[in-house]
């Protein structure tokens, strides 16, 4: 067993809303390449931890951070808080996938090639290889393959969530968040998503936070639980 | 990057400043205009007295009690009314008869009220001076009922919306408890929306007071203070549109200044008054 | 269980509440059809010139309602040009960028504007064409610019609250999806929140038009008259069908005059009763097409 590489340094993390804290002093390490669930009762900020790793926070009114967190990228620890660090650089390299799939009025293509025109691609190939790409990489390319073009509010739940997975994707992000990405799909399309993670550890570091105790029993390398302000190893 | 989103919050926050300067601009230039009134020490005189300018008298409290009058008789007019089709929206029929109604008062702003006081010139005047026999049909009263059904769907859409908003469960108990349709309204609609029915009120009565063309076409414009609704009268409003075509430089002109003043102060206020009593029902 | 005699009482009340709002209505409208519609020709658009020459411009028109309704047009064109980038601007800005206590601010003083009398927003035109014409240039009078930007000054606020709402009702969801992809906030603005919002705001933008097409109290004080046949330039006076009307109203000389009165009417009446409805239709047509499930 090799000398485990850390991904992600988190040191005395806190958020606060309104003034109430959500959570204090949270220490933890995540690894390279791996899995981890974060599970725990409702409302104790699992999703607020989340958006502290993107910086998501900040286009919510009333949110505060504390704390230091630092990400390896392949250059060594940065600090995605300080203050020259760019958001939207950081948001390239860290994706993250919302409960409720939230594809943007659009069609398939459009809504995958979106992040690839925010970063300034302009090149059409490119772009067409980049979005079958993520679109494989989702487990969605043969279903959607002939109807690019049409709307994305047309898909089933369990399709919508894995465009997103795949929007999220289309940057190569080293880091991807995704919060109960499964809890509003049915059984089985859970499971295609599970297995698709399971896939995608091999390049990304894998952050989850769940309320299916099976599901982490069956994908996570790494076992939290956010409850009473603290996280803690399962 | 950043130098292009920086730039662009400062555009949006000049055109917010830029637009709220409008408002107070407003203001501004309806004091300054008024300056050789207020500087010749006028302004009481101006606001309390008559207005006869062969014999020297500008004073527009005429104006400021026919604007009143008309405003307060036509929300007298329309509040019942208003009332009652706010009720027939919400209570009595909310199904197909109470949406239609809802639709038809929507479509009703969408008339310019130039054609209410066309139509008041050549429908309603004629009526009324056949059914008073005196006078010539164009005062207090008919503007006031013009008025009134202008002003008529703010109320209405505002009751409704009041009405609306009380929590179902509160309604769900009454029912539960086998109370009447009219006791659902007095002892549980009516005090949880009465906030919103003030201000639909205060904001009607504040459009009642801005109108210029029914005014003008239909209430006389006479100068006299008006004894009774079937006395002519004029309001501020039309009493602007009539002396714009005065000679600039007369005090007779600077006047309407004040007009625009005391309007801009007397809606002004309503906003005030109505922000207050809709902070009441959250 | 009978029914109350409470109750029948106030649906009785209620009812005739209705009918006779609605049939004061049906009065006053089937009044100005029933006298106007013999009016309606195009003649009373164009007298005695070609409606085709008219409509290039090639031609005046005398005696018909083509050059008041050219007005109405300019005028539409140009008040929306003004209000509509400060408008939205406005909006954006409060809606996305303001913290909660200049909010309050700026939106109290938005109501007042839009509270504000029309004559009076007429009136403070007239005043800054005073001004301007004390200090730059005295050739500068009421005119069909002046209007166009007081009736800017009406709509403004509308814009405005158009805007800011259609904005903040977005779900959250919705405001956070372009952000974690990396998007800043201007891009999210506009390449995910005004697109969402589109289908309220174009309605209000047409609502706004309705209300510069309907205008009177405005052009009245800055540069709308009688008859000044097509505006030759945005500095040279005007007609306007609202203005024409109550001319007619109050000037007319005998019932042929007093017919194209009420052709005017029903002319304006159709205007505003069509873009009330393409207001309301554009908006469930856009709706359609921006729709998000969340």
């Amino acid at each position: 067993m090799g000398k485990k590489q850390i991904k992600i340094q988190i040191k005395k993390l806190g958020f606060y809303y309104k003034n109430q804290q959500i959570f204090e002093n949270i220490c933890i390490e995540f690894e390279k390449k791996s899995i981890t669930s974060i599970s725990g009762p409702s409302g104790q900020g699992k999703s607020s931890f989340l958006m502290a790793l993107n910086r998501l926070w900040e286009s919510i009114e009333d949110a505060k951070v504390k704390g230091t967190i630092l990400m390896d990228f392949g250059n060594g620890f940065e600090d995605i808080y300080h203050k020259n660090y760019s958001v939207t650089e950081l948001r390239q390299r860290v994706g993250m996938v919302f409960q409720v799939p939230n594809p943007l009025p659009m069609s398939i293509y459009k809504n995958i090639e979106f992040p690839l025109k925010l970063r300034g691609e302009k090149n059409k190939t490119i772009i067409a290889e980049k979005v079958e790409q993520a679109l494989t990489e989702s487990f969605l390319w043969d279903e959607v393959k002939d109807r690019l073009s049409s709307d994305a509010g047309l898909l089933s739940g369990g399709q919508q969530q894995r465009l997103c997975i795949a929007r999220a994707l289309v940057l190569e992000p080293q880091v991807l968040l995704l919060d109960e990405p499964t809890s509003s799909l049915d059984e089985t399309s859970a499971r295609v998503i599970e297995d698709l993670l399971v896939q995608l550890k091999k390049k990304c570091t894998i952050i989850l936070v769940s309320h299916h105790i099976d599901q982490v029993d069956r994908i996570a390398d790494n076992k939290l639980v956010l409850s009473d302000r603290r996280l803690e190893q399962k | 990057m950043q130098h292009r989103e920086h730039i662009a919050g400062i555009i949006f926050w000049g055109a917010t400043a830029l637009s709220a300067g409008v408002t107070l601009a407003v203001l501004g230039f309806m004091v300054i205009l008024s300056l050789p009134i207020i500087k010749n020490d006028m302004i009481l005189e101006v606001l309390t007295g008559p207005w006869s300018p062969d014999h020297g008298l500008f004073g527009i409290l005429p104006m400021i009690v026919g604007t009143l009058c008309i405003a307060l008789l036509s929300l007298v007019v329309s509040f019942p009314v208003s009332l009652g089709c706010s009720i027939f929206i919400e209570i009595i029929r909310p199904d197909k008869p109470g949406r239609f109604l809802k639709k038809f008062v929507k479509l009703m702003t969408a008339v310019p009220t130039v054609i209410y006081g066309f139509v008041g010139v050549f429908l309603l005047v004629p009526q009324v001076r056949g059914f008073v026999s005196h006078g010539s049909g164009m005062c207090i009263l008919s503007a006031s009922l013009m008025l009134g059904l202008v002003i008529s769907p703010t109320m209405i859409l505002f009751f409704s919306q009041s009405f609306a908003r009380v929590p179902k469960t509160y309604l769900n108990a009454v029912d539960a408890l086998g109370g009447t349709q009219f006791q659902k309204l007095i002892y549980l609609l009516l005090p949880q929306a009465w906030p919103g029915i003030l201000t639909g009120i205060i904001l009607a009565f504040g459009r009642a007071m801005g109108d210029t063309l029914i005014a003008l076409m239909i209430s006389g414009n006479s100068v006299v203070l008006p004894t009774s609704p079937l006395d002519s009268a004029r309001t501020l409003t039309a009493h602007i549109a009539m002396i714009i075509a005065a000679d600039f430089d007369s005090i007779e002109f600077k006047t309407i200044f004040v007009c625009g003043g005391i309007l801009y102060l007397m809606t002004s206020f309503g906003i005030f008054l109505a922000r207050f009593s809709a902070g009441k029902q959250n | 269980m009978g029914k109350n005699v409470w109750d029948m009482l106030l649906g009785f009340f209620a009812w005739c509440c209705a009918i006779l709002l609605v049939g004061s209505m049906i009065l006053i409208i089937g009044f100005l059809i029933l006298k106007g519609y013999k009016a309606i020709s195009l003649e009373l658009i164009f007298a005695n010139t070609s409606p085709l020459e008219a409509l290039l411009f090639k031609q005046q028109v005398f005696g018909g309602l083509f050059p008041a309704m050219v007005g109405t047009f300019f005028l539409i064109l140009l008040s929306i040009g003004f209000a509509l980038p400060l408008g939205l601007a406005s909006g954006i800005f409060l809606a996305e960028y303001a913290p909660d206590s200049i909010k309050k601010i700026f939106s109290l003083c938005f109501d007042i504007l839009a509270g504000v009398p029309s004559i009076v927003i007429g009136l403070f035109g007239f005043s800054i064409t005073v001004l301007l014409h004390h200090s730059f240039n005295s050739q500068i009078f009421p005119c069909l610019l002046i209007s166009a930007l007081s009736l800017a000054f009406l709509v403004l606020p509308y814009i405005i609250k158009t805007t800011q709402v259609a904005l903040e009702s977005l779900p959250l969801l919705l405001r956070l999806t372009a952000p974690s992809l990396g998007a800043t906030k201007l891009e999210n603005i506009f390449l995910v929140l005004l697109p969402a919002s589109i289908s309220d705001i174009t309605s209000g933008i047409v609502l706004a038009i309705g209300r510069c097409a309907e205008d009177t109290a405005v052009i009245m004080l800055t540069g709308v008259v009688a008859v000044a046949g097509i505006p030759k330039s945005i500095f040279s006076g005007f007609e306007a069908l609202p203005f024409y009307i109550y001319y007619i109203a109050s000037e007319y000389s005998d019932q042929f005059e007093l017919m194209k009165g009420y052709g005017a009417a029903i002319i304006l009446l159709l205007i505003c009763a069509v873009l009330f409805g393409i207001s309301h239709w554009v908006k469930e047509w856009l709706t359609a097409k921006t729709r998000f499930s969340y």
